[in-house]
């Protein structure tokens, strides 16, 4: 059914808490960092799928994330981005950890793991050394199956901030895209709302993925897309509804207060297609039938920057069915694969 | 003491053309509304070359040319860094603040929006603008 499935969000983790530190360079591997459960806010029955759990961590298992994923939900193709529990008070742990993160996916899920050839993954980064982050995705940059670079969605600093200009760059000249994803709870954050914490997990989920809208707004009024052209930024966690209000008011606002940002030199829409992805999943959606879904995607491009997210293995994960029906044969491809084909490189070719 | 000549304010020397004020009475840095049209025509002096634009915004249809006259900042690709430029030719609307070059009468931020231009001219010491 209208070709290729790409799974823009999936990820995997750790058997449990020790198998990460195989992978830590001797001066850190004594060091004590947070285990990738969640500490706060808990889906009913825990924050992954509960027919998931099995001996390890639900997506812990290669082989049984892929009988998931490629068999039962008929992916082609899935992007990894494991979660690295956020900005660490200790920054060079902190690039430690991103580190033995990225050597672990490389040798558990894109070597041993990965017999069929459809896993791909993120490198995961510390944006709070810069140096750090450069250095790592020049060390992974040449991996074949490596197709994005990985920061948490929270962050210290606006990412269209000048001072992350280096690893945007380094990343463009990758050819990879930057991808922001919620990936926090132990480190130093902000909390989840401009109001503090949220009190419950449905609040939180209901507003958590809302928080890329600050760092959208900024990547598209900041001369980022001038010092770097190339920058492509994945909002894997979704929320593409907020996209319409938001780049309307953008839109508007730029008419008239443009002098101020000189380097935004068209609409701030017009740099969604060329720069901008967001993950779709249920949670995006409107609920039943309450908007037409293909006018609701059509309206301000959503169609042309939304990619398909299962967010396996987490409780609200989607199957590929969930998301397309009432669309048009175009959208659905454009959610299915053409939108991912367009910033993953080689994610097209090599799964035909 | 120099005697001001009397001037013919308002005459139509045709059906197309009205006197707008005296020479000496649009300094450089200044604007005058000349009374013609719907909505009026904003005659403008942008060191020493006139311009003159309907004071009708293309936007929503604000009084384009009560607001006050800038410069605007544009992107200079080659120095890769923000310049300022047009000074003293960029009327600002005081509804939304949409930025009209008034050489042109063409909006900064999108070419497809435009106010009507008007030719105006000096002629014996008096502006006169042609309709």
């Amino acid at each position: 059914m209208s070709g290729l499935l790409i799974d823009a969000a999936v990820q995997p983790f750790c058997r449990d808490g020790r198998e990460i530190y195989d992978y830590m360079d001797e001066v850190n591997r004594d060091r004590g960092f947070p285990d990738v459960e969640s500490q706060w806010y808990q889906a009913p029955g825990g924050d992954y799928d509960e027919s998931l759990y099995g001996k390890g961590y639900p997506g812990s298992d290669p082989e049984i994330a892929s009988r998931h994923l490629f068999e039962d939900d008929g992916v082609d193709v899935a992007i990894l981005n494991p979660r690295t529990r956020g900005n660490l008070p200790d920054f060079q742990l902190n690039t430690a950890v991103c580190s033995a993160s990225n050597r672990w996916l490389a040798h558990r899920w894109l070597d041993e793991g990965n017999p069929h050839g459809r896993f791909r993954g993120t490198i995961r980064v510390n944006p709070e050394d810069v140096p750090g982050s450069v250095a790592e995705i020049e060390r992974w940059g040449d991996h074949p199956l490596m197709v994005q670079v990985g920061v948490p969605l929270q962050s210290r600093d606006l990412y269209g901030r000048p001072r992350f200009y280096p690893i945007w760059a380094a990343a463009a000249e990758a050819g990879l895209p930057i991808c922001i994803s919620t990936n926090g709870g132990a480190g130093l954050e902000y909390p989840p709302t401009p109001t503090g914490h949220a009190r419950t997990y449905s609040q939180y989920i209901a507003f958590m993925a809302y928080n890329y809208v600050y760092h959208l707004l900024n990547i598209l009024t900041e001369p980022l897309f001038k010092e770097v052209p190339g920058a492509v930024f994945v909002f894997s966690d979704g929320g593409a509804e907020q996209l319409t209000p938001f780049i309307w008011k953008l839109d508007t606002l730029w008419l008239g207060v443009r002098d101020q940002t000189p380097w935004v030199d068209r609409p701030p829409s017009e740099y969604l297609k060329d720069h901008v992805r967001l993950g779709f999943s249920r949670l995006d959606k409107p609920p039943g039938d309450s908007v037409p879904i293909v006018d609701w995607l059509a309206q301000t491009g959503k169609e042309d920057v939304v990619m398909y997210a299962s967010n396996y293995p987490f409780w609200w994960r989607n199957h590929p069915d969930d998301l397309y029906e009432g669309t048009t044969k175009e959208q659905t491809e454009k959610v299915r694969w053409r939108n991912a084909g367009e910033v993953y490189r080689g994610v097209t070719a090599e799964a035909a | 003491m120099q005697v001001r000549q009397p001037i013919n304010k308002g005459a139509r020397r045709s059906a197309r053309e009205y006197v707008v004020c005296r020479q000496e009475d649009l300094p450089p840095g200044r604007m005058v509304i000349a009374p013609v049209g719907k909505f009026g025509v904003g005659v403008y002096n942008v060191h020493g070359i006139l311009y003159a634009i309907n004071n009708y915004c293309p936007h929503m249809g604000g009084p384009l040319c009560s607001g006050n006259v800038y410069g605007t900042n544009l992107w200079d690709d080659v120095r890769g860094r923000a310049e300022h430029v047009l000074d003293g030719r960029i009327a600002r609307c005081p509804w939304h603040a949409w930025e009209i070059d008034v050489a042109t009468g063409v909006s900064v931020a999108d070419a497809r929006k435009r106010t009507r231009t008007y030719d105006v001219r000096v002629e014996n010491g008096e502006v006169v603008l042609t309709r």
